[in-house]
């Protein structure tokens, strides 16, 4: 594979991409709930596809096949039981929605403000998100870098793909809003899903076919069949990635947003089992690369080049090896645009929004379009760092996301929940994850995430003992909700 | 929560739970690839298919 032909890739890509955002432009995205929502009528297909690119990014393909590499199946166990914990969305998914469209909200933060009768807490939980997204998106840029810079020996630097990445995320976002974010989400999650496969079947025939794959794996590497394995996934270990990924599809705004988008209850079933199905593809995709990573590469120094590696290895045709590069830089672009997307959203509606309410929605359409840049200059600048182990980095955003779930789940299932406890969880919570990621200390060997999900749970319990609730809005809310729900399952 | 969703909502967890503890006890000795690794995709796909079952009254209502 040349370096030619990957600048190829990347044009065709740029050139096919930007068709597709233009062919999404609908008429003029004059407000914010069609900018930011496309009006909630999104489609179940496009939803489904949408939902698996935004939430799959260069994580899956560099990051969990790196994780594979290093430690084993374990890496498979820790994806799939977050894609289990997506049936979160068969149980928030219909209240989520129901409450957008009976209230209005536009943002996750700006629901939980409402409910709980306090601006400061949709400030609160908006300027959170953003503290922890940004590394999140940065991640994926760093992604990027390694991905490019690693198939062509530095050819292409590290620098010139998260620049591309930046350009691309900014112009995706720019066009159509969601719009042109979901549509050419969906021609990305298309493509990935079936040229990823395609290279397991590379993989698995040239490395002598499917017995034979195993077998090498069971003699040379048996311990990476189990867990604990090597020692890597240990049960602490396991359990700190795991259970902050389990609350994703809740605690990321930039996925918890799409509640609010579909057209029907229909269409979001199509997007869960849509996406669930998607994923479950993709997570053995990724999981068999790393397995063949330590087939024919078993002496990495770093796990997170077992994919590039790979990519550029004979084992893999070089046109296909170039499609699927492209494909997981797509796939990096399309959940920083989603991102970027999403806390725009969340600084125009919640921090601008309540600081100064006076102003139009089309002014807080401004402020959006206007931030979004600034967003992701940030995230570049983070991804310049080039901090180690993708997937590390990329579970200790999710960690600091994960104070906000206490809260969420007192919106629809807790009257007695306040405002002061949503505030003590997510700012307290967030400052403890935040402190021991600075740090890196494990205290009783627990990862960040746990002990953010813990602290942020007994605060917002206790403080909501000892605080008033918003009783009205509560039995207002949940009355509305319960009543709704009660209707659907009718028939049960 | 509706009670419907209760018992789904339970069936769902108790194979969560399996995907923790099967692979951690019972198979932490079988380096095979119908240990863990088929474990872990055939509980994902049973969660799914409660997923199917449990959300058909999903309408058309906009």
């Amino acid at each position: 594979m040349t370096t030619g032909m990957v600048w190829t890739g990347i044009i065709i890509y740029i050139f096919i991409a930007s068709f597709v955002a233009f062919l999404s432009k609908t008429g003029k995205q004059t407000n914010m709930e069609g900018y930011f929502l496309a009006g909630r009528k999104l489609g179940g297909f496009v939803s489904a596809l949408s939902y698996s690119a935004t939430t799959y990014s260069a994580f899956m393909l560099v990051g969990l096949a790196g994780l594979t590499y290093a430690g084993g199946v374990g890496a498979l166990g820790f994806e799939l039981i977050y894609l289990m914990g997506v049936s979160l969305v068969a149980f928030f998914g219909p209240r989520f929605w129901l409450a957008g469209k009976k209230y209005g909200y536009l943002t996750p933060s700006e629901m939980l403000g409402d409910r709980y009768n306090s601006k400061l807490v949709a400030v609160i939980a908006a300027v959170s998100s953003c503290i922890f997204l940004i590394p999140y998106s940065a991640v994926q840029l760093s992604g990027i870098g390694y991905l490019l810079s690693g198939m062509t020996n530095g050819e292409i630097s590290y620098t010139t793909g998260m620049v591309i990445a930046t350009v691309m995320a900014v112009v995706f976002t720019y066009i159509a809003g969601i719009r042109s974010v979901a549509w050419t989400d969906s021609l990305q999650a298309l493509f990935m899903i079936v040229s990823s496969t395609l290279v397991v079947f590379f993989l698995v025939y040239r490395l002598g076919g499917i017995r034979e794959f195993f077998l090498d794996i069971e003699t040379k590497a048996p311990e990476l069949l189990t867990v604990p394995g090597n020692g890597y996934f240990s049960i602490a270990t396991f359990l700190g990635l795991t259970i902050p990924w389990f609350f994703f599809s809740l605690s990321n705004p930039q996925v918890s947003q799409r509640l609010y988008m579909p057209g029907s209850l229909k269409s979001m079933r199509t997007m869960l089992l849509g996406f669930m199905i998607f994923g479950l593809i993709y997570t053995i995709v990724a999981v068999m690369w790393g397995f063949s990573a330590v087939n024919k590469f078993p002496e990495l120094a770093n796990p997170d080049m077992a994919t590039p590696v790979l990519l550029s290895s004979e084992l893999v045709p070089p046109v296909l090896g170039v499609i699927v590069m492209v494909g997981i830089m797509a796939a990096a672009i399309s959940t920083i645009d989603s991102i970027l997307l999403t806390l725009s959203s969340l600084f125009a509606r919640d921090v601008y929004g309540n600081i100064r309410p006076e102003i139009s929605d089309r002014k807080q359409l401004a402020m959006g379009k206007l931030v979004i840049p600034v967003i992701a200059v940030l995230a570049f600048l983070f991804a310049k760092l080039e901090l180690n182990l993708i997937a590390v980095l990329s579970v200790a955003s999710s960690a600091g996301l994960l104070v906000t779930v206490p809260a969420i789940i007192g919106t629809f299932f807790w009257k007695r929940g306040t405002a002061p406890a949503v505030l003590a969880s997510v700012i307290i919570g967030g400052l403890v994850v935040f402190f021991f990621e600075l740090t890196q200390i494990k205290p009783l060997g627990l990862a960040s995430g746990l002990w953010g999900i813990s602290i942020s749970t007994i605060l917002f319990i206790v403080v909501s003992l000892f605080t008033k609730a918003p009783e009205e809005k509560a039995e207002e809310f949940i009355g509305y909700i319960q009543n709704e729900i009660k209707q659907i399952y009718k028939n049960r | 929560m509706h009670p419907y969703e209760r018992k789904w909502a339970l069936g769902i967890f108790l194979f969560i739970l399996l995907a923790y503890v099967l692979p951690y006890t019972v198979l932490s000795d079988t380096a095979k690839w119908y240990g863990s690794f088929l474990v872990w995709i055939l509980l994902t796909a049973v969660v799914i298919v409660f997923n199917v079952f449990f959300t058909r009254d999903w309408g058309e209502k906009k």
